[in-house]
């Protein structure tokens, strides 16, 4: 099932293209952004890796932390500090940034600089949310609900659209299997695929255990590679993965974020393996299995 | 000449003795009173449409109202028969991916007596009206075309 292709960046930076039989794309950053100097040395080593690889990338760092498990976890360097950060490290790196936002009205403010406005999954039912992202024309990478149904995501992917915004990234990053606990449910990738847009992995948060650690999140990092080649198999456009140096001391997702030393290997299999499906695709020809049969 | 049905002993409708000149246009229901709907109106939308127009006929139009698929009380009957999807999943699915996009239709200038025996050969409750561009104009329905002849 071929997805339409949306851009990503252009002018000052690269021009990414998700979907189609386009190349695997990496979104990847820290959660937070920590500090300018951290900010900056992140994208820099990703970016080499990246280039090394030959994998589109598109870094990704947050201003603003409001879903956070307690009041006194970081909340984020907050919007000013932050934006100036994204727009700096686009302006010296050359990559398309995507950042999320959690209020309707920062969307202006956040898609003056990102080039790709990301919608928290805990926010993806908010119809002011999804349509002043929509409004501002920046593509828009949705994240699936932990609670919604793939086949539900319809309903926010048409509230995007009502703007007249057709460039659209849908993600699953995991639904909840009781309390604490998420699953990955790999029917979602050909189900949100039906909207006609390309999807993408959340790696990191999949692992995550939701508030399991009393008022932190917990996660099983060492599941990722797992993760990663299935979804990858399954026929995504993207894969997203939080990335950090020293994940133990990382300000937010200290449980779920992906040491940079794995970085390398992860993306070369996830590479591999999609190159191996566009091939099997073309020999084989779409998934044919259907109900009427 | 009295309008009616003939009903033979075994219970078989003929038009044998109807010798009406009316056409479906004095029968025809019009797009407002049909089930009539965008090729993405979700399924759980269209049964509710069904039902408040209480017609078992979906009626799937385009933007310029050229209908593009007809999703009929059968048709979700087979549906529900053969998909395993869950409920709320199949709910949630655009009408015009179960819609069935090859149909019979007639136009406005048909006689009453021939619609009917289309509707009975094909044994059918109802058929699109289109005109000569392939928009919906309505649709011709089996009990009002019977009161028709009935009634007058």
């Amino acid at each position: 099932m071929k997805s339409k292709i949306i851009n990503v960046g252009g002018g000052d930076v690269a021009e990414i293209k998700i979907g189609g039989c386009e190349p695997l794309v990496f979104l990847g950053g820290p959660c937070a952004i920590e500090s300018r100097a951290h900010a900056l040395e992140m994208c820099q080593r990703i970016g080499e890796i990246c280039d090394r690889l030959n994998i589109p990338w598109v870094y990704k760092s947050c201003y603003d932390k409001d879903s956070r498990s307690a009041v006194t976890s970081f909340h984020g360097v907050g919007i000013e500090e932050g934006l100036d950060i994204l727009a700096e490290i686009r302006q010296s790196q050359k990559v398309p940034v995507v950042c999320d936002f959690s209020d309707a009205n920062l969307a202006n403010q956040t898609a003056q600089v990102v080039d790709f406005l990301q919608i928290p999954a805990y926010l993806c039912r908010q119809t002011h949310i999804l349509t002043a992202a929509g409004k501002t024309g920046q593509p828009i990478h949705l994240k699936k609900g932990q609670f919604m149904s793939p086949w539900n995501m319809k309903n926010s992917v048409r509230k995007i659209e009502s703007t007249g915004n057709e460039q659209i990234l849908l993600t699953d990053r995991g639904t909840f299997f009781g309390y604490n606990m998420l699953i990955n449910d790999y029917r979602n990738f050909p189900i949100m695929m039906e909207t006609g847009y390309p999807v993408c992995f959340d790696a990191t948060h999949s692992v995550q255990l939701p508030t399991s650690m009393g008022n932190v999140s917990g996660g099983q990092r060492e599941f990722i590679p797992y993760l990663v080649r299935a979804a990858v198999g399954c026929g995504i456009n993207a894969l997203f993965m939080e990335v950090h140096d020293n994940p133990d001391e990382a300000l937010s997702d200290a449980n779920t974020q992906l040491n940079i030393r794995y970085l390398e290997n992860i993306l070369s299999q996830a590479k591999a393996t999609h190159e191996t499906r566009l091939e099997l695709a073309e020999r084989w020809g779409d998934d044919n299995v259907h109900v009427n049969d | 000449m009295r309008h009616g049905l003939n009903w033979r002993s075994g219970g078989e409708m003929t038009m044998s003795t109807l010798t009406t000149n009316r056409t479906i246009r004095d029968i025809l229901l019009s797009p407002t009173d049909i089930p009539a709907m965008s090729a993405r109106t979700l399924v759980k939308e269209a049964l509710e449409l069904m039902s408040a127009k209480r017609l078992g006929l979906a009626c799937v139009i385009d933007d310029d109202g050229k209908l593009i698929g007809l999703f009929t009380d059968g048709d979700l009957r087979r549906l529900l028969l053969k998909s395993q999807k869950p409920i709320s999943a199949l709910f949630a699915d655009d009408i015009i991916t179960h819609a069935r996009t090859e149909f019979t239709s007639v136009d406005r200038n048909m006689d009453i007596e021939e619609a009917l025996k289309l509707l009975q050969d094909r044994e059918i409750f109802d058929l699109p009206v289109l005109d000569e561009n392939g928009r919906l104009e309505g649709v011709i329905h089996l009990h009002p075309a019977l009161k028709e002849l009935l009634v007058k």
